[in-house]
């Protein structure tokens, strides 16, 4: 008879142990692999909404823009440079800005605000900004007008049609002002957008800060963040000083950082949780082992190898687990696909939370094969681990004493 | 005087494949001081017959009663107690807990019962010097063999203050020796204390003490001498 | 007697209750070492909030907060500055005016919440004079010092003694500005709140805003203890009917959700280690009562009562699940003691943490509820284990039990 026949009418003799301890790795998978998938999920989102919306996932800058903001810092893009770039593989779309800051002031207020100098054709094209307008129109090139968040707009009591005074650092230090009537108002899913950001045509903007021809950055975007590395390679081999290539991890330590810590506080619970059945799945072993000893003596005295007996025992090991993971995975594949297609969200008092910590209220789930493959990996290693105590009490056994027991 | 009626007991098994009359109809009656043996083949229905007497299972028809109860018209947990206070059992084995020394095993049932500490402590070491294991009072029984395993359950069982005492084959398990000397305890403690016993056994050895053998075959009685 | 026989029966197999009581036991110390670590964090935030940021109270003209103008101003708040300070329990009232300006320095601009202070009241209310880096505390400059943080004189090129211009617009509306000097630079842990405020002297921003003499925007007290802020809080009402008194989580009420969402996440962190430990508890006691059949045969037999064998496989569980689960707070407890003075270093994700007020260098906190209701919850989790094998138990027919063929 062979092994794997052997072994699996073995973990049926007593059903309801192996159908508990299958019931925890099941608990185990589909915890873990959930959790994961929120975790991803949430992070792919919270990566999502800054590069989608502000800093792409690469951009071309001066060297020294990034250290030192300033108008001064900024640089010429050339037809044929602009060119190559878009013809990037994996390159979706570019788009230039002119961002600096100014004093915005209504009749009755004023408040500092990022002003950004977009095309807007190819804004829209990296950003979708025009799908965020709620009220007004979106800009056009070469358009007066200003698009404003709707929390900036409100907190300086204008609406579409007002007009907004901008004061602000231009080229050289000399003195930046213009007037603007206000166009349209966007809202986006992040507040802090919509409390600091005023768009302009980049013509526009260039002419306020005295800066003509003049950019801050070229946003580059590529379909995810998987493409980025081979695009940023061919973008190397591209830019040369005085410019430089950033990629949206090093414009944005924060968020990265708190990305990783999250999930090595996600990956010490999963640990935790691990280990606890694993210490499940070796009292079972234990157990199958201590009841068995003197039938196992009994097959290695009429003549069976040990080491077929402990590749058996090996094997009831695997299928029990193996119970316990194709459930979980099949349950989770179940759960996280469907509130992958319809995620949570959250309302009350804990979306203001959210929403203040400049998170979407949403919980967003991840369909990424590694929050699946990782449980696998994960229950496997287990098995490996606890799989040695019956391998080593195999070896020790002493035929007599285990005949006479 | 008559602590035992049994009246036209009746016990049918019923499973998918077979139907077994272990017990078919019994008619019976024991006084008190009696030392009886229950004899039989293998299948007789001896166990079963103790079980039923003992209240452990339930007959298909007929009645047991016990000084005048009617056990079989408590309800479950009436028959349970009724058990505590009223019948002592002395089994083939697994008649102690391991994790009591010999002591605690009798102090066990008193507590269960409800006697204060002290009583039973004192109740508990008169009555295993009675079985004489004074010296082995704090001895769990993995320590003991089982010759004295056994005394440490008549012990118990007396320690209930039982109407009777029933023991379901004591000796199966013990060599000679201590057969002859379990045997020697429970004839002295009926002679002298007037505790009535009733066992199921195939050891011939045992049915030479008896005073009254009853004979089973097929769950019917068919002999029933008193000597 | 029961106790004694519950206890002596789990050493019985030595090996195998001591799987369990091992899994409950890291499982317990890992949930209890996390919660207090997630207390630590959370306790930091608090204290930051209000020892840096919020203070206990703060008062305003009761329009003040929603339009943020200029206009809203308390008269005679300094007065009334005064008046608190002689209230019970009040430590400190530091009365402020606050402007939304723009401030640059030679190259760059940014958007800032100005507060006019006078730095011997706010001594007492915040402890910003503790998180100075550089400089001085609004001295040591003659003409219009100006205290900034280390994260916004990163982001403009500032050091000591640099020249910055202030541009606002004052109490008539006009955009008016003036120049002032670095006198200081300070560093809290909230980045975010950082790179937002700055310091000046009232008097130079009672000047420049031509507000009225004695007026405020807002007063921060900060009481003894906080204990004591909602009595405060109705004495103050009852000086200046009129205006609105908030305490600290009126202010913010993210943060008393934050706290509230963690005190959850906590519980429900224990829960599911539980939960996982529940598979195994089950598992080792439903072998226990097989093991042991003609055992609680003859226990049934000698009449104890169901309910008796039903209670002392109940009290057996619990004593074994309680000897892990003890063995685990403490170990938790003593674990956290220690990182509650040696500190755990989270400076590798200090920029993420610290965006959002987290102090990286965390000092974990033991909550005394906390230890109780994990207590009970152990306990909990030892009786539903022990539910399925008591039933079990209790139903075994004696007669069954004891037949030996």
């Amino acid at each position: 008879m062979k092994s794997p026949v052997i072994a699996w009418r073995n973990i049926w003799r007593n059903k309801r142990r192996t159908l508990i301890t299958a019931a925890s790795v099941f608990f185990g998978v589909i915890f873990a692999a959930v959790m994961s998938s929120m975790q991803e999920g949430s992070y792919s989102k919270m990566i999502d909404n800054v590069v989608k919306f502000y800093s792409g996932y690469l951009q071309v800058q001066q060297e020294d823009y990034w250290e030192n903001k300033t108008i001064n810092n900024t640089f010429v893009l050339s037809d044929s440079l602009s060119g190559a770039i878009a013809r990037i593989p994996g390159v979706t779309a570019t788009a230039p800005r002119l961002e600096s800051f100014a004093l915005a002031s209504s009749d009755e207020l004023t408040k500092g605000a990022v002003v950004i100098g977009i095309d807007p054709e190819a804004e829209h094209r990296v950003t979708n900004l025009e799908r965020w307008i709620i009220r007004g129109r979106y800009l056009h090139p070469g358009d007066s007008g200003i698009l404003m968040g709707d929390e900036l707009a409100s907190y300086l009591h204008v609406d579409v049609g007002d007009t907004l005074v901008l004061l602000g650092m231009g080229y050289h230090g000399v003195s930046a002002a213009g007037k603007y009537p206000v166009a349209g108002i966007f809202r986006y899913p992040m507040p802090q957008f919509n409390r600091q950001f005023i768009y302009l045509d980049l013509k526009q903007a260039q002419e306020l800060y005295w800066a003509p021809h003049r950019i801050t950055s070229l946003v580059v975007m590529v379909r995810d963040h998987y493409q980025m590395p081979a695009a940023r390679q061919a973008l190397d081999t591209l830019i040369h000083p005085p410019l430089r290539v950033m990629s949206w991890d090093e414009m944005q330590p924060e968020l990265v950082q708190l990305i990783a810590s999250d999930r090595l506080g996600g990956k010490i619970f999963k640990a935790i949780l691990y280990v606890i059945i694993a210490f499940g799945i070796l009292g079972t072993v234990i157990m199958m082992f201590a009841e068995r000893r003197r039938e196992l003596a009994v097959m290695i005295a009429i003549g069976t190898q040990k080491r077929l007996l402990a590749w058996i025992l090996f094997l009831e090991i695997v299928f029990i687990a193996l119970l316990g993971v194709i459930t979980g995975l099949a349950g989770s594949v179940a759960v996280n696909t469907w509130f992958y297609h319809h995620p949570i969200r959250v309302a009350g008092e804990a979306a203001k939370a959210f929403t203040d910590m400049g998170i979407e209220p949403v919980y967003a789930f991840s369909l990424m094969p590694s929050v699946f493959y990782n449980q696998v990996i994960t229950v496997f290693i287990l098995v490996m681990l606890v799989s040695l105590y019956p391998m080593i009490k195999t070896a020790c056994l002493k035929v007599p004493q285990a005949l006479r027991g | 005087m008559k602590i035992i009626e049994i009246r036209d007991l009746v016990k049918i098994y019923d499973s998918e494949e077979i139907r077994v009359t272990a017990v078919d109809h019994i008619d019976l009656s024991f006084e008190e001081g009696e030392f009886t043996a229950v004899v039989g083949p293998s299948g007789s229905g001896k166990t079963t017959f103790l079980n039923l007497v003992g209240g452990l299972d339930r007959p298909t028809s007929g009645r047991v009663i016990i000084h005048g109860i009617d056990l079989w018209s408590l309800r479950p947990h009436e028959i349970t107690d009724f058990r505590l206070h009223n019948i002592g059992f002395v089994f083939q084995a697994y008649n102690l807990l391991p994790v009591l020394t010999a002591l605690e095993n009798v102090e066990f049932i008193m507590h269960l019962q409800g006697w204060p500490k002290a009583e039973r402590q004192r109740r508990a070491v008169e009555l295993l010097e009675a079985v004489g294991l004074a010296d082995r009072l704090h001895s769990r029984p993995s320590r003991l063999s089982g010759g004295q395993q056994q005394r440490v359950a008549v012990a118990r069982a007396l320690a209930s203050r039982p109407r009777f005492i029933l023991a379901d084959e004591p000796t199966a398990n013990l060599d000679s020796h201590s057969t002859e000397n379990l045997l020697n305890i429970m004839e002295r403690l009926n002679r002298e204390e007037g505790i009535t016993f009733i066992f199921s056994t195939h050891d011939a050895r045992v049915v030479k003490k008896a005073r009254r053998i009853i004979t089973l075959e097929d769950g019917k009685v068919i002999a029933d001498e008193k000597r | 007697m029961l106790i004694a026989i519950s206890w002596r029966n789990i050493w019985r197999n030595k090996l195998r209750s001591l799987v369990v009581i091992i899994a409950i036991t890291l499982g317990i110390m890992a949930g209890v070492f996390s919660t207090a670590f997630m207390k630590g964090m959370m306790v930091q935030r608090l204290e930051t909030a209000i020892r840096s940021e919020i203070s206990n109270l703060q008062v305003h003209d009761s329009l003040f907060r929603i339009t943020g103008e200029l206009k809203y101003f308390i008269p005679k708040g300094m007065a009334l500055a005064g008046s608190i300070d002689t209230l019970e329990h009040v430590r400190g009232t530091a009365p402020r005016i606050i402007v939304q300006a723009m401030i640059s320095s030679a190259e760059a601009g940014s958007g800032v919440s100005v507060l006019g202070i006078e730095p011997e009241r706010e001594k007492k209310v915040t402890d910003i004079i503790d998180h100075l880096e550089e400089g001085q505390y609004l001295e040591g400059v003659r003409r219009n010092p100006i205290l900034i943080s280390r994260k916004l004189a990163d982001k403009l090129n500032l050091h000591l003694r640099s020249r910055v211009v202030l541009t606002l617009q004052d109490l008539d509306r006009n955009l008016t500005a003036d120049a002032f000097r670095v006198a200081g630079i300070y560093r809290t842990t909230n980045t975010s709140y950082d790179e937002v405020h700055v310091f000046v002297r009232y008097d130079d921003l009672l000047r420049l805003t031509a507000l009225p003499d004695g007026a405020v925007h807002e007063i921060a007290v900060r009481t003894d203890d906080d204990r004591f802020t909602p009595a405060v809080q109705q004495a103050i009402r009852h000086l200046a009917p009129r205006l609105e008194v908030l305490t600290w989580e009126q202010i913010s009420p993210e943060l008393r959700y934050i706290v509230a969402a963690m005190d959850q996440y906590m519980y429900l962190f224990i829960a599911i280690i539980l939960l996982a430990l529940l598979f195994g508890i089950i598992n080792t006691m439903l072998m226990v009562i097989l093991e042991r059949r003609k055992e609680i045969g003859m226990l049934l037999a000698i009449g104890m009562s169901r309910l008796r064998v039903f209670g002392m496989i109940l009290l057996e569980t619990v004593m074994l699940t309680m000897a892990g689960g003890i063995v685990g707070i403490v170990g938790g407890i003593l674990v956290s003691k220690y990182f509650e003075v040696h500190y755990i270093d989270l400076s590798m994700f200090g920029k993420g943490l610290e965006q959002w007020g987290y102090n990286s260098l965390v000092h974990t906190r033991i909550d005394p509820a906390l230890v109780v209701t994990v207590t009970l919850m152990v306990i909990f989790t030892g009786i539903v284990a022990a539910l399925y094998p008591a039933w079990k138990a209790i139903r075994y027919d004696p007669a069954e039990a004891l037949r030996t063929e």
